[in-house]
């Protein structure tokens, strides 16, 4: 567009006079006014380069003679009146007004090129407000800002009022993000059918708070996604937010991308497809409670979307596995939703804030690795477990290798590591139970401790391995009788204290004095 | 021999073993093994560690050698918590015995491949199987931001920069502050470099989502030679140190050195032990067993209590906490393991660790499916390498120093840091966090304005903060 030096140098020249903020505007034509195309100013309009003082100076009209500033022109003749000017003066000057473009003050900004000037004032101080601007309104019923008072004015109008829902709950002011997001609801229908079922009743005021936020991201978001999301999900809170995280595993990049300008609904929706992958049982109702807390802080403020979505991200990386169920922490996400938001208290078990929902996500993303196992974790929960937790079995070795020991060595029967005390009195009682005194069965320690012994040979040791057995009675070759007493691990230290015994053996040969141990390996071995 | 009794199911496996002649290189000498039953095996198992590290702490490689066998007979890291234990301790003791031929030991690593992805896989995956890391964050944050009310200007440290959601999570937390966002300069420290630009993207990019200033500042570096002026403290900003399991690394220290200054050392050394390495041809295997049994025999100071001995090895984590409180932080908060896997002797260690790893196994056996292979990853790349280290390492390269809460309560008092407590609040998030989990196993207690997170019993973690005492 060819808007030459001329125009500049007018402009410029223009802007000396106009910044001094008195100007006339032009007389309102009778003809209709020529429009140029968008973005195609008139090559010779007069470009005018006003200050942002000047943009936004509300008085505008100033009067020549005592200043007084007007916002309308009319309001400013009608002043004029009252000042009694002669007859010359008071006529307009009948030059015809050359046709004036604007350009933003902001050198920044892209039309500040005079071959990009705006041609109309309002337009340009709108233009100014806008982008160069600090948001000065609000409205009340959602969290949006405006610049300038007429968008607000626009916006509240029709804030709340069109709302068009989705058969999954989620409402939409637009109806362009309304129809995307129902195109992919369907599919997401199926996969919800086959959740769970729902609880979150407190997701529900939540879920109908999602603003639809650009349709596209989310569509990215859930295409990339391997299965759509149900819809259903973020209201009925049955997949966490870590479902998402799954889901985006296959396309972490995307979705960060993609999920992070969304709002909490597209979060929920992508956790959502990860949840129905799974087979599993319907999880417990904490993670719904999760879910819903999470989505409520989701949809309550972006921020807190944005983040869940970086974490559900996050973690969907680094996860290969799919499986849900994780018995979600719903108190946790409340904790630290409480923590961060302390100023949103309403949401009780939701709970309030984001920012634990990295947190918290990574707690769900946690339980959902035990998901699969958590099923398992499930089943025999109840039940006995199959197999002797490690540490109960320590804690039995320690009993059974102190259970011939004495008195002493009871004492400091820690089954615990030696400095918990508060351990170690849960762990008395095991100690206390003291075996049979007749187990203090040197000989039978022996059999064990001598073929530990350097100098001996397989044989030997072979043998008094077999002399282990679950009964105390058989055990006694764990417990040396004269198991070094004092030792902070109690039992454990007896036990070892009788291999080491048979070390020590070694070098006397194989002789069953019991009483030769002595305190070599007390010293050696606490 | 006492036989008798035994319950009926050991009994014939036993009285079939205990007639074979068996020699060490027999292809599966020990079928009964297999018929153990699991609680069997697992005591068994314990038995032969025990056995086994016995044998390596007096240098008689023979009987070690046969009891890695047997163990490696039962174990298994796929199989219940115990075998896997089993596997990875024996690994240890293995690692330890081939020590004794640097050359052999050497090269058997020299083509280990350590990918970078893979270890912040695991820790990641540490970061989410187990609550442990996000109470830490939870107390952490909390604590910092109590800390930091009313400041303008906040400067956090972060000893080992590795997890973003920490601090995510505390940019979220900060944006939401009644007196608006303060100026966040967060320091990171790590070892890799990618690890920290993967941080700072992600952090920088949740600052700007939510409008607070921010910076980031990676200093890649070991933390034991971390240079104080790199991290650019500024007057008038309100520091924050957060150190997760990072102080026990600076414990670690050349302990030869120092215990053959030690008059100790000379007087325990059992003169059997000794007497029995020396008679080993290969000399240079004796003196290194002479070396182990010092680590042997020397009389462990008692590990509770800080000694001559141990006042020098820390000189490094003292000088370390002195540089800190010169940089005046308001606030400090320090999470380390709870467990005592520093003791000077291996069966000290081997012990202690066994009950320690155990809880830590039983988590795992508790909650996640025996078959995922990230638990595996965890056991075998985590735990399995802290095993390792705290098993067959020793002096400057034992960087696994666990200690119990009151000695980093001692140490951190003497290097002028207050205690303060931790608040109600942010123990009662944690708490929930932990409830949340879903398994009761996880269990929490406070101790001296500390928290301590347990499994079951057994403490496994701790979380305490700290400020500077003038």
């Amino acid at each position: 567009m060819p808007v030459d030096l001329d125009n500049s140098s007018t402009a410029s020249g223009e802007a000396s006079v106009s910044s001094s903020g008195n100007q006339n505007p032009p007389p309102k034509s009778t003809a209709k006014k020529k429009r140029n195309l968008p973005g195609m100013p008139d090559p010779d309009a007069e470009v005018i380069a006003l200050s942002p003082k000047t943009l936004l100076a509300t008085n505008r009209f100033v009067c020549e003679i005592c200043n007084k500033g007007f916002q309308r022109d009319q309001n400013l003749q009608l002043h004029r009146r009252g000042h009694n000017l002669p007859w010359k003066l008071r006529q307009r000057s009948s030059k015809e007004v050359k046709k004036r473009v604007y350009v933003c003050p902001e050198p920044s900004c892209v039309h500040h090129d005079p071959s990009r000037a705006l041609g109309d004032l309002t337009g340009i101080k709108k233009h100014f407000c806008r982008k160069h601007g600090e948001k000065k309104w609000k409205c009340d019923k959602c969290s949006k800002k405006y610049a300038v008072q007429s968008d607000w004015k626009a916006h509240s109008k029709i804030c709340g009022t069109r709302e068009y829902k989705c058969d999954c709950g989620t409402l939409f002011s637009r109806r362009d993000s309304f129809i995307t997001h129902r195109a992919f609801c369907d599919a997401l229908a199926e996969e919800s059918a086959r959740a769970q079922t729902q609880p979150s009743s407190q997701n529900q005021n939540q879920a109908a708070a999602n603003p639809s936020s650009e349709s596209d991201p989310k569509t990215q978001a859930m295409e990339s996604s391997s299965p759509p999301a149900p819809p259903p999900a973020p209201a009925s809170v049955s997949a966490p937010p870590p479902a998402a995280v799954q889901v985006s595993a296959s396309t972490t990049s995307v979705i960060s991308s993609s999920v992070l300008p969304m709002q909490s609904g597209e979060l929920q929706e992508n956790p959502t497809p990860i949840l129905e992958e799974d087979p599993p049982p319907p999880p417990p109702p904490a993670p719904a409670g999760l879910n819903g807390s999470c989505s409520s802080s989701n949809s309550s403020s972006s921020n807190g979307s944005s983040s869940s979505t970086v974490f559900a991200s996050l973690f969907a990386s680094s996860t290969a596995s799919a499986s849900l169920q994780p018995p979600q922490p719903p108190a946790f996400t409340d904790v630290i939703r409480a923590m961060g938001r302390p100023e949103r208290p309403a949401d009780l078990a939701p709970s309030t804030s984001t920012e634990p929902i990295s947190l918290c996500l990574s707690t769900n993303h946690g339980s959902s690795i035990f998901g699969t196992a958590g099923q398992e974790r499930r089943q025999y929960a109840p039940a006995p477990q199959p197999a002797m937790s490690a540490t109960a079995l320590l804690q039995k070795a320690a009993q059974m290798g102190a259970a011939a020991s004495n008195a002493s060595l009871l004492r400091g029967f820690g089954i615990v590591s030696s400095s918990s005390s508060s351990a170690q009195q849960d762990n008395l009682p095991w100690g206390q139970r003291q075996v049979e005194p007749d187990n203090a069965s040197v000989p039978a320690g022996l059999g064990l401790g001598l073929p530990i012994d350097g100098s001996s040979g397989l044989k030997e040791l072979m043998m008094g391995t077999p002399v282990f057995g679950p009964k105390q009675t058989t055990l006694d070759f764990l417990g040396l009788g004269m198991a070094a007493g004092g030792s902070p691990n109690g039992g454990l230290s007896a036990l070892i204290t009788s291999i080491g015994g048979g070390l020590d053996v070694a070098a006397a040969a194989a002789s069953f004095g019991g009483g030769d141990y002595t305190g070599k390996d007390i010293g050696r071995n606490s | 021999m006492f036989q008798e009794e035994s319950s009926s199911v050991t009994s014939s496996p036993l009285q079939v073993f205990s007639m074979m002649s068996l020699s060490p290189n027999l292809g599966s000498p020990y079928p009964w093994l297999r018929e153990l039953k699991s609680e069997e095996r697992g005591l068994y198992l314990i038995h032969l560690l025990l056995t086994c590290a016995n044998h390596v702490a007096t240098g008689s490689l023979e009987n070690a050698n046969i009891a890695l066998e047997q163990i490696s007979q039962l174990a298994s890291p796929d199989g219940d918590t115990m075998q896997r234990m089993a596997a990875y301790f024996t690994e240890a003791l293995a690692d330890r015995i081939l020590k004794a031929w640097p050359g052999l030991h050497k090269a058997l690593n020299s083509t280990r491949i350590s990918l970078v992805s893979e270890e912040i896989l695991v820790r990641k995956l540490f970061f989410e199987m187990f609550p442990f890391l996000k109470v830490a964050f939870v107390l952490t944050n909390q604590a910092i931001i109590e800390a930091m009310e009313g400041e303008k200007m906040v400067h956090i440290i972060d000893l080992n920069a590795a997890e973003p959601a920490q601090w995510i999570a505390l940019i979220q937390a900060l944006s939401a502050r009644p007196e608006g966002p303060p100026h966040l300069r967060i320091t990171g420290i790590n070892q890799q470099k990618e690890v920290l630009d993967q941080l700072a993207h992600r952090l920088t990019e949740e600052a700007e989502k939510l409008d607070i200033p921010f910076q980031f500042n990676p200093i890649v570096s070991k933390l034991e030679n971390l240079d104080i002026e790199k991290l650019r403290v500024k007057t008038g900003e309100a520091l924050a140190i957060s150190s997760v399991l990072q102080l026990h690394t600076l414990l670690a220290a050349d302990d030869e050195l120092l215990r053959k200054k030690s008059p100790l050392a000379s007087k325990n050394l059992n003169g059997i032990q000794l007497q029995r390495a020396l008679q080993m041809n290969q000399s240079t295997l004796g003196e290194l067993l002479e070396k182990d049994m010092v680590n042997g025999y020397s009389p462990s100071p008692d590990s509770t209590s800080s000694s001559p001995l141990s006042s020098s090895a820390s000189a490094k984590v003292d000088s370390f906490l002195n540089a800190l409180w010169g940089l005046s932080p308001k606030l400090m908060v320090v999470t380390e393991q709870d467990s005592n896997h520093n003791g000077s002797t291996l069966m000290e260690r081997l012990l202690e660790s066994l009950y320690s790893y155990a809880a830590l196994f039983d988590c795992l056996e508790s909650t996640v499916s025996r078959a995922s292979l990230e638990r595996l990853k965890v056991e075998k790349m985590l735990f399995g390498e802290e095993i390792k280290n705290i098993i067959a390492c020793e002096g400057a390269e034992r960087k696994e120093r666990h200690e119990k809460l009151d000695k980093w309560i001692q140490r951190l008092d003497l290097a002028s840091f207050g205690n303060v407590p931790l608040s109600y609040y942010g123990m009662l998030q944690a708490r929930r966090l932990l409830q949340g989990y879903n398994c009761d196993g996880y269990k929490m207690k406070e101790e001296n304005g500390c928290i301590v997170i347990c499994w079951q019993d057994r403490p496994l973690f701790s979380v305490s903060a700290w400020r500077c005492r003038k």
